[in-house]
C-alpha cells in the first residue's frame, strides 16, 4: 500500500476558499464518508435504542391503559352485577316482609278471633254464670220471702185465724209455689 | 494576517493520489467525535432511563420525539426509516454552524462539505423515486413534454448545488464577517460586540440554516415518492 504523510509545513498547499477540482472532489467523497460512517453511528447507538426504548415505553403505557381499561369494563359488568342482585334481595327483602308482615296480620286476626272467641266464651259463661246466680238468688230470695212470709204469716195467723185456715192457706201458698216454680 | 481560506493541514499519498487534509476535515472528525461521545453517554444513561422522563433523559427524549414528529410529518410513515439520517444532517450541520462560537472553521463553510451533504439528498431522492414511483418518476423528466428533458435534468441538478451553496453561502459570509471583525476592527470593539455577532451569525443564522437545509431535503425528498 502505498501511503505516507508529508511532513507538517512542508511544501503544503496554500488554503482556499472555494475550488472546483480534483481536491474538492476528494473533499466530497470523504466528508460523504465521514457522514455515512456518522448517520450509521448515531442511528445505531443514539437516535434507534432511544426511540426503540420510548417506543417499547409507549407500548407498555399502552398495554397498561388496555388494561387498566379492560378491568375498568369487568368492574363495571361486576358493578352492574352486583348491583342487580343488590336490587334482587331488595327485592326478596320486601317480599319476605311483605310476607311477613301478611303472616303477622294474619295471626293477628287469628289472636284476636281467638281472643274474641275466648272472650265471648267468658262473657257466655259469664252471662251463664250471672244467669244461674240470678236464679239460684231469686230462689234463695223467694224462699227467704217466702220463710219470712211464712214467719209473718205464722204470727199473723197465730193472733188472727185458727188451725183450719191456717192449713187451708198453706196449702194453697204451697200449691201458688209449686206452680210459680214449675212455671220459671 | 487575514486568512479565509481552508488551510490543509496534511498532503497524503494514497495509492499515488494526492489527498489534502483540510482543516474542513480535522474540524468534522472534531464535531464527530463530539457527537459520538454525546450518542455514547445518551446510550450508558438509556440503561438507567426510567418510565418517568426526568432531566437529561427529558431532553434527550424531547430531541428525538422532536425530530421523529418532524420527520413524520414532512416525510410521512413510509419514509420514516429515513429519520436516523436526517437526524445526522440535522446534528452534524448544527453542530458545525455552532462550532464558529468555539473558535473552530465550521466544516460547513467548505462547499466540499455541504455539496457532500446536498450530494446525499440528490442520491436519496432518485433512490426513493424510483423505489416508490418506478418509471412514473422516471418519465417525469420526459413531461410534460420530451422536449423539456434538458430543463428538467437541469431543474433536477440543480437542486444539489443550490441546496449546497445556500448553506455554504450564508456559514461562510457569517465567518468573513467574524474574521474581518477580530482581524480588522481595534481589540476595544473585540470586547462584548461579537457575542451578538456570534449570536447572529453562529446561532441565529446556523440553526436557521440547518433548518432550512433539512427542510427542503426532506421536501425534496416527500416530492420524489408521491
Amino acid at each position: 500500500m502505498n501511503f505516507n504523510i508529508d511532513p507538517l509545513l512542508s511544501a503544503l498547499p496554500e488554503g482556499r476558499v472555494f475550488a472546483l477540482d480534483k481536491q474538492t472532489l476528494i473533499t466530497i467523497v470523504i466528508q460523504l464518508l465521514n457522514a455515512c460512517i456518522l448517520a450509521g453511528i448515531l442511528g445505531f447507538i443514539l437516535y434507534k435504542p432511544v426511540r426503540e426504548f420510548m417506543k417499547n415505553r409507549t407500548g407498555r403505557i399502552s398495554g397498561q391503559f388496555n388494561d387498566a381499561q379492560n378491568k375498568l369494563t369487568e368492574a363495571e359488568a361486576l358493578k352492574a352485577e352486583y348491583e342487580k342482585k343488590l336490587a334482587e334481595i331488595e327485592l326478596e327483602r320486601i317480599k319476605i316482609l311483605e310476607a311477613a308482615r301478611v303472616s303477622a296480620a294474619e295471626k293477628t286476626r287469628d289472636i284476636l278471633a281467638e281472643a274474641r272467641a275466648e272472650a265471648e266464651m267468658f262473657k257466655k259463661r259469664a252471662a251463664e254464670s250471672i244467669a244461674y246466680e240470678k236464679e239460684r238468688l231469686q230462689k234463695e230470695t223467694r224462699l227467704h220471702i217466702i220463710e219470712i212470709s211464712s214467719l209473718m204469716a205464722a204470727k199473723f195467723v197465730e193472733k188472727e185465724i185458727g188451725t183450719e185456715d191456717h192449713d187451708r192457706l198453706f196449702n194453697e201458698a204451697m200449691a201458688q209455689l209449686e206452680e210459680a216454680s214449675w212455671l220459671s | 494576517m487575514l486568512n479565509l481560506g481552508i488551510d490543509n493541514l496534511w498532503v497524503v499519498n494514497l495509492f499515488g493520489t494526492e489527498i489534502w487534509i483540510t482543516r474542513t476535515m480535522l474540524n468534522t472528525w472534531i464535531i464527530m467525535l463530539v457527537l459520538i461521545v454525546l450518542a455514547v453517554i445518551v446510550r450508558i444513561k438509556l440503561r438507567s432511563f426510567r418510565e418517568i422522563p426526568t432531566g437529561f433523559q427529558n431532553a434527550v427524549e424531547s430531541v428525538i420525539e422532536i425530530f421523529e414528529n418532524f420527520v413524520d410529518n414532512t416525510l410521512g410513515e413510509k419514509l420514516r426509516y429515513l429519520g436516523p439520517w436526517f437526524f445526522t444532517v440535522f446534528a452534524f450541520i448544527l453542530f458545525s454552524n455552532l462550532s464558529g462560537v468555539f473558535g473552530l472553521r465550521p466544516p460547513t463553510a467548505d462547499w466540499g462539505t455541504t455539496f457532500a451533504f446536498a450530494l446525499a439528498t440528490f442520491i436519496l431522492i432518485q433512490i426513493v423515486g424510483i423505489r416508490y414511483r418506478k418509471m412514473d418518476y422516471l418519465k417525469n423528466f420526459f413531461y410534460p413534454n420530451p422536449i423539456f428533458f434538458p430543463l428538467n435534468l437541469i431543474g433536477e441538478l440543480a437542486r444539489p448545488i443550490s441546496l449546497s451553496f445556500r448553506l455554504f453561502g450564508n456559514v461562510l459570509a457569517g465567518m468573513i464577517m467574524m474574521t474581518l471583525i477580530y482581524s480588522l476592527t481595534p481589540k476595544l470593539v473585540q470586547i462584548g460586540l461579537p457575542v451578538f455577532l456570534h449570536a447572529y451569525f453562529d446561532l441565529f443564522s446556523g440553526a436557521l440554516q440547518t433548518y432550512i437545509f433539512c427542510m427542503l431535503s426532506l421536501m425534496f425528498v416527500k416530492g420524489a415518492s408521491e
